[in-house]
Order: C-alpha cells, then sequence, then structure tokens
C-alpha cells in the first residue's frame, strides 16, 4: 500500500470516527424507569421510557445557525404569536449575538415555540417534564440523588446565584447519565411545560376544591422537602408559550429507538 | 330711594344666602358619610411614594381617596448580612423590608408588579391589606422579564405586611420578600415628628452566624425554626451606628413596625422608653403605657412614644439571645437637653458593706478547683505551662515570645 | 357697584358649581409610538422619542390594516396543524378563518368540569342573535386526541345538542393539542388514563384569528364574552 492511500484511509476513517462520534457525544442516554415527580397522578409513579438527551443546553453559537438557515426565526421576523417582544433581546442583532454573549453560553430569550421547532427540525423534540426531571435527579454518581441532602443544597445554592446564564456550557457537573448542566446554568423549557397546574397561588394550590383547574385534586405535592423541584415547577407555572426569559435556555431529547437506527445505518 | 336699597339688600342676601347654600351643600358632599368604606369614590390619579426602610413616605393628610399607581420592581441581589457575611436577597424594590406603602381608606390601588429580567425565579404579591382571592398572589404571578397589572380598593384602616406567596412560601419570605402597606383613616392618623419603618426577619445561612463569605440559604435550618441571624431591616447594624434612626428631645415618635417572619414572633421592646399608644396589631384598637409589644409573624403594630430625654434607645426583639447573639437590635438616638428630673443620670457612687468590714469569704465545697490540681508528667506541665502562657503573656509577648518591638520584649532564650 | 357685586356673585357661583363636579375630561384620540423591537411586549408611549431598553427610535403604531385574506403577525391562523372533525373531515385551522371563532378545550370522557365548559358555549351560543349566527363558529378542541375519536366527538356533540353547523369539535396530534394549548395558554396535564386536569378557559377570536377574549373559570358570568362576540359580528 502505499503511503499516499494509507494516509488517504486514515484521513477518511478518522473523518468517519469523528463525525460519528461527535454525533453520539452530543447526546446521552439516560436509561428508562420509574420514579415520583413532585406534581403526581393518580398512581404516583411515573414511568420514563429511555431516551436520548443533549450533553449540553443549545449554545448562542449553535442558535446563529439555526436562524441562519431559518430566516423566520430571526429577532426581526419571529412572528409575534410565537413571542413577546423580548425573543432573542440580547443578542446585537438577527445574525449576531454580538460580543458581550459568549459563544459558548446557552443560548436564552428564546420561547417555547422556538425551542421546539429547533429541535424538531433537528429530528429532535423537547424533552417532557418528567423526562427532564428524572434526567435531572442525577448528582455525579447516583441516577437518583434527591434524597441526600448535599445534592438539593447544592441545587439551591444555584437557584440563588446571580446571572449564572453568562457562564459556558459544561462549566458544572457531568451527571450520572453523562449530561451536564442540568443544574446550575439556566433553566430549560420542556415539551409540556403547560402540564403544571399552579394557580401562583401556592397556598391555595393544596386546596382540591379550585375552579380554575378541572380535577386539581391530583395537584397536591408528594415531597413537600423538596424545594429545588418547588422552584421548577413554580416557574413552569408562570410561563407561557410565547415568554422568553433570560436565565431561560432548552436543549432537545431524542427517542432511543430513532438513536439506533441512525446509528446503524 | 330708601326702599330701594332694602330691596337691593334683601336681593344681596337672598343671592348670599343662595351661594352660602351652594357652599354648604357642596361641603356636605365632601363630608358625606359612607355606608362602607367600599363606596368611597376615588377621583384623579397619583403615583405613590415608595420608600426605603427605615424612612415612610409623607402622610395623606386630608387628601381625598384616589386611584394610586404602586410602581414595584422586583429585584434579587447580593448584599451584606453582616461583616464579611454575604446573602442573596429576594427584595420588593431593593430592599429588605420591601418598600412603604402608603395609602388612605377608599384607594383604588392600581398594582403594577414588575420582576427585573436578571431575575431567576417567577414572584407574586400578597398584601394583607387586600380584600379578594390571595391578596393578590393570584394576579400578580409574574415571570421574570414580565409585568403584571392589578387593582384594589382599601376597605380597612390599619398596618399591613405584604409578601411573596409563590412556592415555596417560606423560602421566598425567608430570603426577604416582605414589607409593610399603611392604610391611613380618613383625614390621616394624627400628626406626630418622627415616623419611621422597621421590620423583623429571621435568616437561616448555611454556615453558622458570623461564618464569613456568600452563605445560601438553609432550608432544613428554616423548616427546623433554627434562625441565625433575626435582624430589623435585613442586615445586622441596618438600625445601628451611622444607620441609627434619631429624633430631638421632646419629639413624638411613631414607628411602623412589622414581622416579616418567616418563623419566630417578635416581642418588641425599647430599652429605655414606654409605648405612650401602641396601635395592637396595627388594627384600631389603641393600647397604653406598654413596654413590650407582641408583633406575630406576618403582622404589624404602631407604636408611638415622647422621648424626653437625651440618650441612644436601644430597640431590641426582647427575646434576648437574639438581640445580642443574632443581630435584632437597634438604635434610635435622642438629642437635646437633659431632664434630671426624669432621668437623673448616675448620682454617686460608694462602699456597699451591709455586714461591716472585715473579709468575707464566700461558702465553697472541699472540691480542688481544677486549676489547682498539680502537673503529674511533663507532658502535662507542659500542656499547663502553654494554657498559662496563651492566657496570660501571649496578648503582649505573641506566640513564640519573640514580642513586638518597642514595645514587648522577645522571651526566647537561647538554649546552648 | 352693584355690577360688580353681581360679577363677584357669579362668579363665586361658577367656581362652587365647578368646584363640585369632578367629571372627567373626555378623552381625545391620541397617537401612540411603539419600539419597534418591542422591548416592553406591547407597551406603547404617547411622546414620540426613545425606546427606554433598547434606545432604538419609536415609531407610530400603524392602523391595523387587515388585507382581504391576509393574517396578522398574532392570528393563530399561522399555526399549520391539521386537524380532523366530527364528520371526519380533515381541515387546517385556517378554514376557519372569516369567522368569529369561540374556543375551550375540552375532552369527552371528562366528568366533571367539561360537561359545564360545554354548558356555557351553548348559553354563548343562545345569546348569538339568529340572523348573525353564521358568522360565528363554535369550536371544542380535545385534549385527549387518543380517546376521542371522530365518532366520540359526533357523539359527544349529538348528546350536547352541538348538531347545528356551528359547532366543529376538532382533534389533533398530541403534539399540535400541545401546541395549541400553548396557544390558548390552556394548561393540562393527564392524571389518569381516561382523566386529565385542565384549565376551563374560554376564548374569543376576531375574524383573522387574532385573540380578543379569554374568560377563565367555570360558572362564571359569561356577559363580557357575550358582547364581546356581539361587538366583532356588528
Amino acid at each position: 500500500m502505499s503511503p499516499f492511500i494509507r494516509i488517504a484511509i486514515t484521513f477518511i476513517c478518522s473523518i468517519i470516527v469523528f463525525t460519528t462520534s461527535a454525533q453520539r457525544n452530543d447526546m446521552a442516554e439516560v436509561k428508562g424507569g420509574t420514579y415520583i415527580p413532585l406534581y403526581g397522578v393518580d398512581s404516583t409513579t411515573v414511568d420514563v421510557q429511555s431516551f436520548k438527551m443533549d450533553v449540553y443546553p443549545v449554545t448562542n453559537r449553535e442558535y446563529l445557525n439555526f436562524v441562519k438557515e431559518n430566516p423566520q426565526w430571526q429577532r426581526s421576523r419571529i412572528k409575534r404569536l410565537f413571542s413577546d417582544g423580548s425573543y432573542l433581546s440580547d443578542w446585537e442583532g438577527d445574525l449576531s449575538y454580538g460580543e458581550k454573549l459568549k459563544p459558548n453560553a446557552p443560548v436564552t430569550s428564546i420561547s417555547w415555540f422556538a425551542a421546539k421547532n429547533y429541535c424538531e427540525l433537528q429530528g429532535k423534540r423537547l424533552p417532557t417534564v418528567d423526562e427532564w426531571e428524572y434526567a435531572a435527579m442525577a448528582d455525579q454518581t447516583t441516577a437518583d440523588a434527591r434524597r441526600k441532602e448535599s445534592y438539593n443544597q447544592q441545587i439551591l445554592d444555584w437557584y440563588e446565584a446571580l446571572k449564572t446564564f453568562k457562564k459556558e456550557i459544561g462549566s458544572t457537573f457531568k451527571n450520572y447519565w453523562g449530561i451536564y448542566d442540568l443544574h446550575g446554568l439556566v433553566w430549560e423549557w420542556t415539551l409540556d411545560f403547560n402540564s403544571v397546574l399552579i394557580s401562583g397561588e401556592s397556598r391555595k394550590d393544596v386546596d382540591k376544591d379550585s375552579n380554575l383547574f378541572c380535577g386539581s385534586a391530583a395537584v397536591g405535592a408528594t415531597d413537600l422537602m423538596n424545594y429545588a423541584a418547588f422552584m421548577r415547577y413554580a416557574l413552569r407555572g408562570s410561563l407561557k408559550a410565547n415568554y422568553t426569559m433570560r436565565n431561560l435556555g432548552f436543549r432537545c431529547v431524542a427517542p432511543l429507538e430513532n438513536i439506533n437506527e441512525n446509528h446503524s445505518k | 330711594m330708601k326702599i330701594n336699597t332694602t330691596k337691593k339688600l334683601v336681593l344681596r342676601s337672598t343671592q348670599l344666602a343662595g351661594v352660602a347654600s351652594l357652599l354648604f351643600s357642596c361641603a356636605e358632599k365632601e363630608k358625606k358619610v359612607y355606608a362602607s368604606t367600599a363606596e368611597i369614590p376615588a377621583i384623579r390619579e397619583m403615583t405613590a411614594e415608595l420608600t426605603s426602610p427605615p424612612h415612610v413616605p409623607t402622610p395623606v393628610g386630608k387628601r381625598k381617596a384616589k386611584k394610586l399607581i404602586v410602581d414595584m420592581e422586583i429585584l434579587e441581589l447580593e448584599s451584606e448580612m453582616t461583616n464579611g457575611v454575604r446573602y442573596v436577597y429576594w427584595t420588593f424594590g431593593g430592599t429588605v423590608p420591601g418598600s412603604f406603602i402608603r395609602t388612605r381608606v377608599g384607594d383604588e390601588v392600581e398594582f403594577r408588579l414588575k420582576n427585573h429580567p436578571d431575575n431567576k425565579l417567577p414572584h407574586n404579591i400578597d398584601l394583607h391589606a387586600v380584600t379578594g382571592p390571595g391578596g393578590g398572589a393570584e394576579s400578580s404571578f409574574v415571570a421574570p422579564g414580565r409585568e403584571k397589572v392589578f387593582s384594589f380598593k382599601t376597605l380597612n384602616p390599619g398596618l399591613y405586611v405584604y409578601h411573596c406567596a409563590t412556592a415555596p412560601v417560606g423560602m421566598h419570605i425567608a430570603n426577604g420578600m416582605y414589607g409593610l402597606i399603611l392604610v391611613e383613616p380618613e383625614g390621616g392618623l394624627p400628626r406626630v415628628d418622627k415616623e419611621y419603618y422597621i421590620m423583623q426577619g429571621d435568616f437561616y445561612t448555611k454556615g453558622a452566624n458570623g461564618e464569613r463569605g456568600l452563605q445560601p440559604f438553609d432550608m432544613q435550618k428554616a423548616v427546623n425554626e433554627h434562625a441565625d441571624y433575626v435582624v430589623f431591616n435585613g442586615s445586622v447594624g441596618a438600625l445601628t451606628g451611622d444607620n441609627a434612626i434619631t429624633a430631638n428631645v421632646g419629639e413624638t415618635v411613631r414607628l411602623f413596625v412589622g414581622n416579616g417572619g418567616p418563623n419566630l414572633v417578635s416581642s418588641f421592646h425599647v430599652i429605655g422608653e414606654i409605648f405612650d399608644k401602641v396601635y395592637v396589631e396595627g388594627g384600631d384598637l389603641i393600647n397604653e403605657n406598654i413596654q413590650t409589644t407582641l408583633i406575630p409573624a406576618g403582622g404589624a403594630a404602631i407604636v408611638e412614644f415622647k422621648v424626653d430625654v437625651p440618650g441612644t434607645l436601644i430597640l431590641v426583639d426582647h427575646s434576648i439571645f437574639r438581640a445580642f447573639n443574632k443581630g435584632a437590635l437597634g438604635m434610635l438616638k435622642v438629642e437635646g437637653e437633659e431632664n434630671k428630673k426624669i432621668y437623673s443620670g448616675e448620682l454617686r457612687e460608694g462602699i456597699y458593706l451591709p455586714e461591716g468590714p472585715g473579709i468575707q469569704t464566700m461558702p465553697s465545697t472541699d472540691e480542688t478547683p481544677e486549676s489547682e490540681i498539680p502537673a503529674k508528667t511533663m507532658a502535662e506541665k507542659m500542656e499547663f505551662g502553654k494554657a498559662t502562657f496563651m492566657q496570660t503573656c501571649f496578648a503582649c509577648h505573641l506566640g513564640e515570645g519573640q514580642g513586638i518591638p518597642e514595645a514587648f520584649p522577645p522571651l526566647q532564650i537561647r538554649i546552648i | 357697584m352693584k355690577n360688580t357685586l353681581k360679577i363677584v356673585l357669579l362668579f363665586l357661583l361658577i367656581g362652587t358649581l365647578t368646584g363640585c363636579n369632578f367629571g372627567k375630561s373626555d378623552k381625545l384620540e391620541t397617537v401612540t409610538y411603539e419600539c419597534p423591537m418591542f422591548c416592553e411586549g406591547e407597551k406603547t408611549y404617547e411622546e414620540p422619542g426613545t425606546c427606554p431598553i433598547c434606545n432604538m427610535d419609536l415609531t407610530l403604531v400603524a392602523e391595523k390594516e387587515k388585507k382581504e385574506g391576509e393574517i396578522s403577525d398574532l392570528s393563530i391562523y399561522n399555526l399549520p396543524s391539521v386537524w380532523t372533525t366530527q364528520h371526519n373531515e380533515e381541515i387546517e385551522l385556517k378554514e376557519l378563518q372569516g369567522n368569529v371563532v369561540v374556543m375551550v378545550m375540552i375532552y369527552t370522557s371528562c366528568p366533571a368540569a367539561c360537561p359545564r365548559l360545554a354548558a356555557d358555549m351553548r348559553n354563548i351560543e343562545k345569546q348569538i342573535p339568529a340572523d348573525k349566527k353564521k358568522d360565528v363558529t363554535l369550536v371544542l378542541v380535545s385534549i385527549d386526541p387518543e380517546t376521542d375519536t371522530p365518532e366520540r366527538l359526533a357523539a359527544f356533540a349529538k348528546e350536547n345538542l352541538m348538531e347545528s353547523n356551528q359547532w366543529v369539535l376538532l382533534r389533533g396530534t398530541e403534539a399540535n393539542t400541545r401546541e395549541f394549548a400553548a396557544v390558548l395558554a390552556v394548561n393540562y396535564k393527564r392524571i389518569s388514563p381516561l382523566d386529565f386536569s385542565h384549565s376551563n378557559i374560554i376564548s374569543v377570536f376576531d375574524q383573522g384569528g387574532e385573540l380578543v377574549h379569554q374568560k377563565e373559570g367555570l360558572g362564571v358570568n359569561h356577559q363580557e364574552t357575550v358582547s364581546k362576540i356581539l361587538e366583532l359580528v356588528n
């Protein structure tokens, strides 16, 4: 074999390895199971199917590529049905996030519609509340660390820390599933954020007789000590799909089968 | 001619009477007594003056009920709890307690609650002065970067607490989300010389009291009600030293005192004063000549007293360890002429010997005090010696006996 | 002398009369400005100038001009989704365009709130004058597309006396439904295989598909909703 061909083959192989591994490294597998969410349903435990989740939240740089290819989601062009006035408000312009924002920081000030569309165009979708919560129960070493005092305190500390949206992705811990930044950078959109039935009057939400929601008996929380989860659910309850927030970004998930199919192909 | 004048006079007097009656009827309309405060009309619009503690806005005086616009901004910010200890406060208007809101009965308050875009959490407000579901909590639930507007009519005069009621409620309150709203009666509260705004709150930090650095909220301590800090106006020292409130001798001072909690009840007391008047629990009932008044968590009281002598009055929660170990202490500095009749100051000092001269002995047990047990081993000798050194010598001659040049000579001996 | 006195008295009279009168002066038609970036949402300003947030020049709020067949940025007809009706016909939302649309989200197996919401919808329908009925479409959207087949929707319509042409019952995919709920700010969650917990909101859209009115709660007074509809069709 001539050296030229050998080099060429190595080169091609490395490209293949690089691209496939890049794709695979982007997402981490979360093995399904059951868990008890903070706001459960009648049968209390919820089954979560195995899925793949983005290792990092979507960044400014990635989102910029997206709006370049999909001009209808640029700041000046987005339909007002899909976003309030603050969409990408910290960006310098339609096609630039400017000097102040880091390319590797999570993109924020994104509406639910925009986040959902981004994921769909990648062949993915937004995680459900249950998927997100399930993946986020993990600390560095265990899949469900919710009973560890240190885990709860750590998350609470973050919720109180100011302006963490400016940090770069990967700056917090890697959890049991190999996923970074579920806690510590930004809040994240979920597909069914509007399945959270809280009225914003937290004390009334324990009341079983509410006229605002049908069947609100089910909204009682299961774990009164999980303050971090309370805060996440309160946040979801305060949102509408066209809202954006400086502390709210997103990441995508995909069902396991799809990934396997792609992989075997 | 004469007749004419009389006619004119009659004419004039009827005209005058007409005007007078019109004036009178008009005045009567203004002084109309309403069947309920809900019927007081609110006329014209006005933006409410909001103040940071310990200050309060201008009294309502004789102004009519109005449509009152309250612009309140929620800010999550880092600030100092005490020397070297930082804390992330969640605030109404950038201070703990939140901005003071002053209204009068019958006002229609248009409340505009703004959640700063840098904030992380949704918030809301429950004003105890509101007659309506959740005290406004439901209508004011607002995500960061947004504004919610709702309105209410002030029906009952009194001093009321407001606070955030977003889940987990305790945490939002523990981080400082409370303040006071005053609803003055028709015509306003009686005039006084000085008015101040003070609010107690308990704080729960990961580190113990005094542990330095940025201290996060400790949920477990909060649930167990083990406060690390109990303070007036959000931090240790918010009302002491240069921050002390002031008055002059002869002035009447009114304190609007609230208690945000979240857990502890306050036994509010001013050392060296007696409250001439206490509006018990912030309501209509006035009690007189009170030493200590109880302010429940989520409650308030108005206290008034005339300061007669100069000096520094100390404001405390008379659950006294809170005052001296956890920060629940404030100062009111009174300046002016002394009045020896009311308070003399020290008159004389002398020897007190009830049983005549001679050496007094205290009854004691036969046990030898620990410090007098002789050392048995060399190691013990060394240990005791070190303890003695630390107690007696260390302060001047320092740890290694090196001393301080020009002041305290070194103790080192060179062993050859 | 006499005249001066009279004049003074007259002034006094006028003064006292107007003094008692606190009536508001009529509002003039005002021109408003908005930030081109909508930094503060839909906030408008009375004076021209710059936006307090991004400092861009404020622009005049243009009269909303709706050309025939064209929809605004805020119209729900921007949603591309396809739905199935109780008659098993596929429709796109924008086919509803041109009529005032009254919309509620329900599920047919709902035991408690939905029958009441359906009753509320019927009550609203009753209050629309006969000659205007053709201009109003009443839409019920299922939040349980899995269970609510077109047959079930048809049965529900029959049961609830919603058989005239004005009534449209829709089911979509799970994703479309979630998105549609997001637009209406309706929250819902499946709490058992056949049961949902959901917000009770009736929404009114104008002929161009813009949300103009929402009323939340059960057994609330729908007078406001009805007058909004009448205002739109007249």
